[in-house]
């Protein structure tokens, strides 16, 4: 089958890259922890969103992600260009710290159909940052982990927007959705991710995939939870080819 | 036709007394024995009930540093020996690849038995485990143990994703993952679920997620956002954020 060919890379992740050359991006923070190489992203985004308690992980973390600065000249570089949700776990000085350095706080009704991620992605799909929108990557802090009907409603977002490029990162992994519509070409960044990497069925079973670049690489193979899931592989060469015939979650681990 | 196939399902108990500070019997439902698998990750808060009332006490590999660091600060003693030598697993199990030297040294001159599966790279530590206490587990004991195991969700996704795919593997045990933020089991479709909610540990938040398939028909009762031979399927709806309502949980049926 014809498929269009769909290309992934990771090189937001670079600490130094060509800024014309790398995918335009904008990073949404939830309200967890944030990884370590937070502001290394936040510093090349054309959009910041926090997810309301995302906006104090930002105020407390990344003061302490760079502890050789002063922590006021940190937030006031470091600040998001929006706050958006129901504002129930955004700290009141937070709130105001940051609306006077100019973002902007949209204030919403509890939507309950919706996770806040949902409603960020909404909300930068209806206001790209640039006009390149169809490879604008969405880049997403604090999606995994912690309770775990937040992490399936943050991955239901990743099936629920398949057209838009979201990437949920940790300090561990980063993943990402591989539509079935596409054949994929994964360039891997291999200063700074791998060599661990799984394909997971998460929404149904695959009948086929295949899968060229990995150590264990799949032919025309069967998955499915109960099954075989592709998991504990390693990435064997710079390009990894995935085909398969249900939607696929793509991870690989984030190097220290 | 499929009202009746439900109707006529065995239903499935679960509870989480497991997690109350001391083992009693509730009236609806028999204690259980449980076993504890310590995965390779930060132990949640609440380890040192949870191993000092377990039948058996498995560590997977580098699961077993993370006792030997950790329970210490988990508890209200002083003595950081003492703390040591109490929290022995029976049984460590793995590759042996994640496992400090002098860890493994300490607990098998404590008496813990090192079973070194190195030889078998096909299945995750957890599978191995798993494994293990599926082959020592009568066909009716299964329906009375539970197996707790800790640090499986979180860190690496690929890990968690095989974590998760060992409930589905091993459908016939009752396995429960478990953080300091939630815990999840499956529920097989081949039966109807009963969930009494011990709201003084667990709760109000919960949700339902149809991994690996679509489900064609839910339908629950006890939550604040109940489904009524609902279809659940990542792309489309799932059931996230959702809250528990009675003391007596949800019921859920359906394929």
């Amino acid at each position: 089958m014809a498929r269009p060919t769909m290309s992934h890379s990771s090189s937001f992740l670079l600490p130094t890259t060509d800024s014309a050359a790398a995918a335009a991006y904008a990073v949404v923070v939830l309200n967890q922890r944030l990884p370590r190489f937070a502001p290394l992203l936040w510093n090349r985004a054309r959009l910041r969103v926090c997810a309301d308690g995302g906006a104090n992980r930002v105020f407390d973390g990344m003061p302490e992600l760079l502890p050789g600065e002063d922590p006021d000249e940190v937030r006031t570089r470091y600040k998001p260009d929006v706050i958006k949700g129901d504002m129930d776990s955004i700290r009141p000085e937070v709130k105001e710290y940051y609306s006077n350095l100019g973002a902007e706080i949209v204030d919403e009704s509890h939507d309950q159909d919706t996770t806040d991620l949902h409603k960020c992605v909404s909300f930068i799909t209806r206001n790209p940052p640039c006009s390149e929108t169809s490879n604008l990557y969405i880049l997403v802090l604090g999606a995994l982990g912690g309770r775990f009907d937040h992490e399936m409603g943050n991955i239901n977002v990743l099936y629920r927007f398949s057209n838009i490029r979201i990437v949920l990162l940790s300090d561990d992994c980063s993943i990402f959705l591989l539509p079935k519509t596409h054949s994929h070409e994964i360039h891997i960044e291999r200063s700074i991710e791998g060599p661990h990497c799984g394909l997971i069925p998460m929404g149904a079973p695959s009948a086929s995939t295949t899968t060229t670049g990995l150590r264990w690489n799949l032919d025309n193979t069967s998955m499915s939870y109960g099954g075989l899931i592709s998991t504990s592989n390693i990435v064997e060469e710079e390009t990894v080819r995935i085909t398969s015939d249900s939607d696929l979650i793509w991870t690989i681990s984030l190097r220290n | 036709m499929l009202g009746r196939a439900i109707r006529s399902m065995d239903v499935m108990v679960h509870s989480s007394t497991f997690l109350l500070p001391k083992l009693h019997q509730p009236g609806h439902t028999p204690a259980k024995n449980y076993a504890l698998v310590v995965l390779n990750q930060n132990l949640p808060r609440f380890m040192p009930r949870l191993w000092t009332h377990a039948k058996l006490r498995i560590c997977a590999d580098g699961g077993a540093n993370r006792i030997f660091d950790e329970m210490f600060q988990l508890t209200n003693e002083q003595d950081y020996e003492r703390v040591r030598n109490r929290y022995i697993p029976e049984i460590i199990e793995g590759d042996m690849d994640s496992i400090r030297p002098e860890v493994k040294r300490f607990y098998s001159s404590q008496g813990s038995q090192i079973s070194d599966k190195s030889h078998n790279q096909e299945t995750t530590d957890l599978h191995k485990c798993i494994s293990r206490i599926h082959r020592s587990t009568s066909d009716h004991e299964k329906t009375n143990l539970c197996v707790l195991v800790t640090g499986a969700l979180g860190g690496r996704f690929d890990h968690e994703a095989a974590n998760i795919n060992i409930l589905y593997l091993f459908s016939d045990m009752r396995i429960v993952l478990l953080s300091d933020d939630c815990l999840i089991r499956l529920l097989p479709k081949t039966h109807k679920h009963d969930i009494y909610i011990e709201s003084s540990v667990e709760g109000p938040h919960c949700g339902l997620f149809p991994v690996g398939a679509p489900s064609g028909s839910t339908t629950t009762t006890g939550l604040k956002w109940n489904l009524s031979e609902a279809k659940m399927r990542f792309g489309s709806m799932i059931s996230t954020s959702n809250i528990v309502h009675a003391e007596k949980g949800l019921g859920w049926n359906g394929p």
